[in-house]
């Protein structure tokens, strides 16, 4: 059996006497799209910090591609084809919406892989047109609504040609229209190809979301997470089924 | 000649194009000309020697902006820059007898090491903690300089240096073209790609880690860019001055660097060269009343800043020029449409 592409070995991480993350082992495939669920305060977002190195562990293990990626700078790790949108978008502001998208596509891993475009520019244009949100790529960040601006949370991150994207509630916020829309840009990314000079390459995700409608239409497998331990896993079916998720968080009403 | 025709053609098109569609660069080409021209109508020494300190602290202010404006790491001791690099020319060529041409640059590198030791520890640090520990660097190599007065001088300084050129008009013109070259190479860094890292560290630190840019190196590259450009306006003033003494360390020379680039409008680089074109030559107007001069000083500062938040210069060019709201390209205030696009302005 060859290696796991996304390999987490039990993983703690305490904020003072709360423990946040207790324990999570699970592994991943690169074809995977996979919901990470739970009450708020769980620990889904620290575990997202912890794979993205901006969080460092207590103690446990994080493999990706086979390298133990803990101890390793942020930049380091999105280097290495990991890539993630906040919860609470942070656009650059002042800066206009296509300077925010150059600044992922300036990174070393986008640089080497998009050798021959020419254009920084054309590059983030690519992948805000992906997003949907090229039209406005001359205006100001700060002039964008909630559902572009996690539009151009995607677009930043797909800049980066990643082959695990982490996408921190994508559809937090937006209209049923726009969850619809987004849920299908997903979807279109994962199955990969080549807009314009952006190339993807299918990544494989983790999706953290709270609209459990629409994540189980996208996902193939779900981590429910409660207290920072991991107390469901498996198929959306089986997730939705289980006494204990139930219990603790959908409730008896289910999705 | 024909060849020589199509160039100047070329020249006057590409100046009428780019140059004289708008107001702020034409103010900017004047700028060049009247500096690079006046001492045809005037020679007279005081002037001369007023315009060559403004344009050494005009690249000093303008250093600061890159560092503070632009990548948003707030640097109160921005004196230590200034100091280390009139320090060393001085050094370099009372002892090794370094001309100007030699010293000065090796008085930026030394600056950019400056910039090292103050970028490392603060790395760490963001707002008002980097403002107050970057404070503290110029004081701590005061103490220094007065603890090895037999190397640096102590209190009387390093002086008797060598004369920047032979005379007042090269001194200025040397000033000058620097100053004039190194602000443009400032404003094109801000420009460049480097530029916009630069510009989103000061946003949001965090968001340009998860883009996948070693913010370390960046920050350390700002610290020494805006390092050297500040060494080599203190190695500038050294060899102009003939003396490098405390004075060039002290705390109130870090906050008027500060004064001048909000004064002028931060993270514009213009901004910082054009508040100081003002301030300086304002203050040295105001020595005819002795006993009201801070006080007018003051008094102007607080009335611009209450009035134009975002810098004088900033608020004069939002005046003339406007900005077209589908190409984001900028027009005369007086255009009904945009010169680009055509899309109407109001």
């Amino acid at each position: 059996m060859g290696q796991a592409f996304l390999e987490i070995d039990g993983l703690f991480k305490d904020f003072g006497g709360l423990r946040a993350v207790d324990n999570v082992s699970f592994s991943m495939n690169r074809d995977q799209i996979l919901g990470l669920i739970g009450p708020n305060g769980a620990g889904k977002t620290t575990l997202v910090r912890l794979i993205t190195g901006i969080l460092r562990p207590d103690s446990g293990s994080i493999r990706f591609k086979g390298k133990n990626v803990i101890g390793l700078k942020t930049w380091d790790i999105i280097n290495l084809g990991i890539a993630c949108t906040f919860q609470n978008m942070r656009p650059f502001r002042r800066l206009p919406i296509i300077a925010n998208v150059m600044v992922s596509c300036l990174c070393p891993r986008a640089m080497k892989r998009g050798e021959w475009v020419k254009r920084v520019e054309a590059k983030a244009l690519d992948a805000l047109e992906f997003a949907g949100i090229s039209d406005m790529s001359l205006e100001k960040a700060s002039t964008l609504s909630q559902g572009d601006l996690k539009r151009l949370e995607v677009a930043r991150a797909i800049a980066t040609e990643p082959e695990l994207l982490i996408l921190d509630e994508p559809f937090g916020g937006l209209s049923p229209a726009e969850t619809d829309l987004m849920a299908k840009s997903i979807k279109r990314l994962h199955k990969g190809g080549r807009f314009g000079r952006l190339h993807s390459e299918g990544p494989a995700m983790i999706i953290i979301e709270h609209k459990l409608q629409q994540l189980m239409k996208i996902v193939d497998r779900i981590i429910v997470l409660n207290y920072g331990i991991i107390i469901a896993d498996g198929t959306p079916e089986e997730v939705v089924n289980d006494k204990e998720v139930v219990e603790s968080y959908l409730g008896e009403g289910g999705i | 000649m024909g060849i020589l025709g199509v160039y100047l053609r070329k020249i006057y098109t590409l100046f009428r194009g780019e140059v004289l569609v708008l107001p702020s660069r034409i103010v900017v080409f004047l700028f060049f000309l009247v500096l690079l021209f006046l001492p045809v109508v005037t020679q007279d020494l005081y002037l001369l020697r007023i315009l060559i300190l403004t344009s050494i602290f005009a690249i000093l202010a303008a250093s600061w902006d890159l560092l503070s404006g632009y990548t948003g790491q707030m640097n109160f001791g921005h004196a230590l820059f200034f100091g280390v690099g009139a320090y060393t020319a001085a050094l370099l060529n009372l002892h090794a007898h370094i001309p100007p041409y030699g010293s000065i640059p090796l008085g930026g590198l030394a600056a950019v090491l400056a910039g090292l030791v103050i970028g490392i520890p603060c790395l760490r640090l963001r707002g008002t903690y980097l403002a107050l520990t970057t404070l503290a660097f110029p004081i701590i190599l005061m103490g220094i300089v007065f603890a090895i007065p037999g190397i640096t001088g102590g209190e009387l300084g390093v002086s008797g240096l060598s004369r920047l050129s032979s005379s007042r008009l090269y001194d200025y013109y040397i000033t000058v073209v620097l100053m004039l070259g190194l602000c443009t190479i400032m404003w094109k860094i801000t420009d460049s790609k480097t530029g916009i890292i630069f510009h989103a560290i000061r946003e949001d630190e965090l968001a340009v880690r998860t883009s996948g840019i070693n913010v370390t190196r960046y920050k350390l590259l700002a610290f020494s860019l805006s390092g050297f450009f500040a060494g080599i306006s203190g190695g500038l003033y050294a060899h102009f001055m003939r003396i490098a003494g405390p004075s060039t360390l002290e705390v109130s020379m870090s906050f008027t660097v500060v004064i001048w680039a909000v004064f002028g409008g931060i993270v514009t680089i213009y901004g910082p060269v054009g508040a100081v074109f003002i301030l300086f030559p304002l203050l040295e107007f105001f020595r005819f009343w002795p006993e009201f001069r801070m006080l007018l000083f003051a008094v102007v500062i607080l009335l611009i800043l209450l009035y134009m938040p975002n810098g004088i210069l900033p608020w004069v060019r939002d005046k003339i020029e406007k900005e077209c709201p589908r190409c984001k390209v900028r027009n005369v205030a007086t255009r009904k449409t945009c010169r680009v696009c055509v899309a109407p302005l109001d």
